[in-house]
């Protein structure tokens, strides 16, 4: 049995339009992917470097402008069951839902702060319409900013003035002092030291445990979905082409690309060579055809150059998107 | 405020390293690598390169001196000009600074973009946001390589690239400080690859060293507390759940 989805993403799909002395040059960095984020669940993304995962949570989130078009598919919240997508919503629905319902914390999001805005102030613009009066508003926000270990004193900086990991710990503040049911978060603790990294996903776990909210996660922090994360999708070159419970994807990870992932984490302790893929990351804009892993991948078989594998559920929540995995290359 | 006190390393020249400095968030680290880069001056102390004090030094031949000392920054969105396209600030980079001559621009820029797994081809005609944040950083530590420097200042180079990726960035610059004898300051909160790669390695805490010496000999067996909480905290595999709550258990 498994709890009611609070996000339904399916065959979304969104590309990047660009055109270059009249030609016309799409980059597909989001392929038909379908999944759903449960009620109550931390879902955690993970995959190589511009495999699409940013531009992926950018759809989800409606966050699209052009270049980035959406293509086709759907990614329904909950809260707003009529709304096939929030790419196609108005800019009034979405407003309305941000922050209360849904919070999102760009990667790079240490650079969104306002310059000339202290800090303080950010948060009352933020902030301030959502949760109590002016008065008890101050305490609260102070209060909050102690869950990421930050000083009141903060609160009177410019953002400059701070380094990157405190600005890293504002901008996760922000999007949790609400207490939204969703929350979207891209690399949020790239910038922290482990310390108070675990400090503060404590803290998101805590609030996502709380108020039973929902935590799409995205990092190349392999630890930090290991310790955080209750399920984990894998993405490669614009496919999601693994999902699991995150225990087995550690365990027992059946995509050759997953596989070779788990492998390459570097631990204290242990100085064996780690093997790298042989060949480049595909180029987007000129992916190549059938499984996109193909060129780089130690199993690949005929079928794989010509035709993409379909995500296939080979056990309970497992579900991966490989030929020679499923058995259909024999 | 102070926000690096009283720290002192040295580095010689003819024995290439990869310094790592680790530590707290606000510890000083970007402070300290902005003052090497002759970026800031130090309020007191000195910081010499080759016999020269850091800000003399800039002052008589920023130049030559940013030829021979580069920075990778901590958050790739803010290294490059949001307004100029990727290929023409690198080709900008190689012409002012490249020993290649006109004439080779293209090829010294591919080659940088190739040994941090990406091409010219993927870049040329794009602006920075037109790259993920893991090809920006990459193209970013490539635009470093470009003047063929002698030492290079990384903070956070790695990130936000998967770890597959971080780990052939690492080794390529372990590779270059053996096969062109390039000193490497590596600022990170990855542990694990400080571990694999460093030689050296400093912990810093509220602007201060707590403790520094051989790199694996640290990681391996920390001896100061503000150390052994570091490394107690690193998250790995087999940190399976630790904050996870009863979801699982009830699905
Ligand atoms: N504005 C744009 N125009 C054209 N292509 C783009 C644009 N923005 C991103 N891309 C491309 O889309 C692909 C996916 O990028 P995205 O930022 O979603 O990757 P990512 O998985 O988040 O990577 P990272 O882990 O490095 O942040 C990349 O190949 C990138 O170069
Ligand atoms: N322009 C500034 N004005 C005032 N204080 C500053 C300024 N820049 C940095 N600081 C302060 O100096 C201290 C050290 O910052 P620094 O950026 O060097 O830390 P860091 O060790 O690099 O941290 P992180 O790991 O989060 O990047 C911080 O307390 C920060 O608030
Ligand atoms: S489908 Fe083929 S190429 Fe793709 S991952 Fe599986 S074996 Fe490798
Ligand atoms: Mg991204
Ligand atoms: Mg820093």
């Amino acid at each position: 049995m498994s709890a009611a989805p609070i996000l339904q993403v399916r065959n979304l799909r969104a590309a990047f339009r660009t055109h270059h002395f009249g030609v016309r040059r799409d980059v597909p960095a989001v392929d038909d992917i379908s999944f759903d984020v449960r009620a109550n669940e931390i879902y955690g993304l993970a995959g190589e470097s511009s495999s699409g995962k940013t531009t992926l949570i950018k759809t989800i989130a409606g966050v699209i402008k052009p270049p980035l078009e959406l293509v086709g598919g759907s990614a329904r919240f909950a809260f707003l069951p009529d709304c096939e997508s929030l790419a196609q919503a108005s800019p009034a629905a979405v407003a309305a839902i941000r922050w209360s319902k849904l919070a999102y914390i760009m990667q790079g999001s240490m650079n969104v702060l306002n310059p000339v805005r202290r800090i303080g102030k950010t948060f009352e613009d933020f902030a301030l319409r959502h949760i109590g009066s002016a008065g008890d508003f101050q305490q609260r926000v102070e209060a909050h900013l102690q869950r990421v270990r930050l000083e009141p004193s903060v609160l009177r900086s410019y953002p400059h003035e701070l380094s990157g990991g405190m600005r890293q710990r504002v901008t996760i503040a922000l999007a949790t002092i609400c207490a939204p049911d969703f929350i979207i978060a891209d690399e949020p603790t790239t910038a922290l030291d482990v310390i108070v990294q675990k400090d503060v996903l404590a803290m998101m776990r805590d609030i996502q445990g709380a108020m039973g909210a929902s935590i799409l996660f995205v990092t190349h922090d392999m630890g930090v979905h290991a310790a955080l994360t209750d399920r984990l999708g894998i993405m490669y070159a614009g496919r999601l082409v693994e999902e699991a419970p995150t225990d087995v994807i550690f365990r027992g990870a059946l995509h050759p690309y997953t596989r070779h992932l788990i492998a390459s984490l570097p631990r204290i302790g242990d100085r064996s060579e780690r093997k790298s893929l042989t060949g480049v990351p595909p180029n987007l804009a000129n992916a190549p055809p059938g499984c996109r892993f193909h060129p780089r991948c130690p199993l690949a078989v005929d079928i794989c150059r010509v035709q993409a594998p379909a995500m296939t559920e080979l056990a309970t929540q497992h579900r991966v998107a490989c030929h020679v995995v499923t058995g259909e290359a024999a | 405020m102070t926000a690096v006190d009283d720290v002192s390393f040295s580095m010689v020249a003819d024995a290439p390293e990869v310094l790592t400095i680790i530590g707290e968030s606000g510890s000083g680290k970007s402070t300290l690598a902005r003052m090497i880069l002759g970026i800031h001056a130090p309020s007191s102390g000195r910081i010499v390169f080759e016999g020269e004090e850091v800000s003399a030094r800039v002052a008589r031949d920023r130049h030559a001196f940013m030829a021979k000392v580069q920075p990778i920054f901590q958050n790739p969105f803010e290294s490059f000009n949001p307004l100029k396209k990727l290929d023409r600030y690198l080709f900008m980079t190689a012409e002012r600074f490249g020993r290649a001559g006109r004439g080779n621009v293209e090829r010294v820029c591919d080659e940088a973009l190739g040994a941090v797994g990406l091409s010219l081809a993927e870049v040329r005609g794009r602006f920075p946001h037109e790259l993920s944040g893991g090809q920006l950083q990459r193209a970013a530590i490539a635009r470093a390589l470009v003047s063929r420097p002698r030492l290079i200042v990384a903070d956070e180079p790695v990130s936000m690239v998967d770890a597959s990726l971080r780990m052939s960035i690492v080794n390529l610059f372990s590779r270059l400080k053996r096969e062109f004898g390039l000193t490497i300051i590596y600022i990170t909160h990855d542990l694990a690859t400080a571990y694999h790669i460093s030689d050296r390695l400093i912990i810093m805490r509220r602007g201060q060293i707590v403790e520094t010496g051989e790199a694996r000999g640290v990681l391996s067996a920390p001896k100061h507390p503000y150390s052994q909480m570091l490394k107690d905290a690193v998250l790995t595999p087999d940190s399976a759940g630790i904050f996870r709550s009863s979801v699982q258990s009830r699905l």
